[in-house]
């Protein structure tokens, strides 16, 4: 594995370097033309040049980081997800898709979807899947110059899907901010005051609330809230729990400048644990009430 | 307008107007009350349901241990005027009785289990203590709804002053449904 590691590090300090180039390339070019050449037509003209040079600089280098980011999943992270969860399935280059993350049911349709870094497999007779998921909205602005389209992403997280263990009536949400997509939810007040003020229970059946979220299950969300940063809501239907942490987190992405060590792949792999650690303490894995 | 009216009428139309505000939150407060109502009631019957679903599941669960929990069917019973569902003219207090009848009935049944391993191998008898445990948490869930519609609605009784149209209406506050702590953890099945 250290080697693995020194040849892609070696690769990436490659496209790193290359990158620094093509932006202080970019900044001397800059600099050349817009001070100097004013003066002189020679300089703006060498300017010029170095731009381009840094903009092909830059390129390279990105793209070069772009295949080693490609290459380490599939190489590495892929090897060690299944020694930790045999069985499971990484896919780096597709995701959960609209119709799996629109069941939540409290996620707002998005202009424009990207999903990727699918996982799915079993874990203790679990079967599970997520992926990191992006939703952007489209906005339009009128100026003097014409009109500007861009997109403002309001989602930026992972969304799982688990097999839930209960047999239940209705539809059950618990969001720590937004409200379900569909009507037909009541908002339910439950015993905990801290519960209720932490987030919002939304619920298509009153008693359906309180059959899923039995003491114990909302002590073990309350957990989870404060283990995982950013807004997490979780959504009860059917025959599954989904649910959505917006942290604006793009995981199990190398990063730049960071070198790929033990400590990094260690980060990777509890990002990948968090399934584990989901079906773990909301007690998926009890059969109990399974038919 | 009110330049042309005497200072008389201009109180009469405040007065009115006041009545009316007064009037219209007073109707608005009762029909809520009567809603929060609806739902203890409501709360209660699915209470009922459960109760009867355990009762049921047990029995079922005694048939098949009938040989070593004889003072469990005994107590059971006991209790056999609820087979056809729970009457209805059982009080809340009944209710409570009879679910902690339940719950000894299915600690002494845990009992057994515990003294006769040739029970744990019974596949039907594991599918049907499975079933309990689902009837109880169904029970369990039922009951923390009713309360807490019972402390919505006395919350609303008790609070000036709308506590002025629950005295109006002789709407009283409800009472809790109280189960034995230390019983309900003795139904809890290890598996």
């Amino acid at each position: 594995m250290e080697d693995k590691f020194k040849k892609f590090n070696e690769t990436k300090q490659k496209s790193e370097k290359s990158i620094i180039l093509g932006g202080i390339l970019l900044v001397v070019g800059v600099i050349l033309a817009l001070l100097l050449g004013s003066n002189m037509e020679a300089l703006l003209v060498v300017g010029i040049i170095v731009v381009l040079a840094g903009f092909v600089f830059l390129a390279i280098g990105a793209t070069k980081f772009f295949k080693l980011k490609k290459t380490f999943k599939t190489d590495v992270l892929t090897e060690r997800f299944k020694e930790l969860i045999p069985g499971i399935t990484y896919s780096p280059n597709r995701g959960l898709t609209e119709g799996d993350v629109y069941s939540t049911d409290f996620l707002k349709r998005a202009d424009r979807f990207h999903s990727e870094d699918f996982l799915s497999g079993e874990l203790d007779g679990v079967t599970f899947a997520s992926s990191d998921v992006k939703l952007e909205e489209r906005h339009v602005q009128h100026t003097k110059n014409g009109t500007r389209v861009y997109y403002v992403a309001y989602f930026v997280g992972r969304v799982f899907r688990f097999d839930f263990n209960k047999e239940f009536v209705g539809s059950l949400q618990v969001l720590e901010a937004g409200s379900p997509k569909s009507r037909g939810y009541n908002k339910v007040k439950l015993e905990s005051i801290d519960f209720n003020k932490k987030f919002k229970t939304y619920a298509t059946e009153d008693i359906t609330a309180f059959y899923i979220l039995t003491p114990d299950i909302m002590e073990a969300i309350f957990k989870l809230e404060k283990k995982h940063p950013g807004r997490i809501g979780l959504s009860f239907r059917g025959d599954h729990l989904y649910v959505a942490i917006n942290n604006n987190k793009d995981t199990f992405e190398l990063q730049l400048f960071r070198k790929i060590d033990d400590n990094m792949i260690k980060e990777f792999e509890q990002d990948l644990l968090v399934i584990k650690d989901f079906i773990m303490t909301l007690k998926l894995n009890n059969n109990l009430f399974k038919k | 307008m009110f330049l042309a009216l005497g200072t008389g009428a201009i109180v009469g139309i405040i007065i009115g107007a006041l009545l009316l505000i007064i009037v219209i939150w007073y109707i608005g407060v009762m029909n809520s009350l009567r809603q929060l109502e609806l739902k203890v009631q409501e709360a209660e019957s699915g209470i009922d349901v459960a109760l009867t679903k355990r009762f049921d599941m047990l029995s079922k669960m005694l048939q098949t241990t009938k040989g070593y929990a004889k003072h469990e069917v005994e107590t059971l019973e006991k209790v056999v005027k609820w087979r056809s569902g729970v009457p209805k003219d059982a009080t809340l207090k009944d209710k409570e009785e009879f679910f902690n009848q339940m719950n000894q009935v299915a600690s002494g049944i845990n009992v057994v289990v515990e003294k006769y391993p040739d029970l744990k191998a019974n596949t039907v008898f594991l599918e049907l203590q499975s079933a309990v445990a689902n009837t109880e948490e169904h029970l369990q869930a039922a009951r923390r709804l009713y309360n807490a519609n019972v402390t919505r609605i006395n919350s609303v009784i008790v609070t000036f002053p709308q506590s002025i149209v629950a005295n109006a209406i002789k709407m009283v506050k409800k009472p809790y449904f109280e189960a034995e702590e230390a019983k309900r953890e003795d139904v809890k099945f290890e598996f």
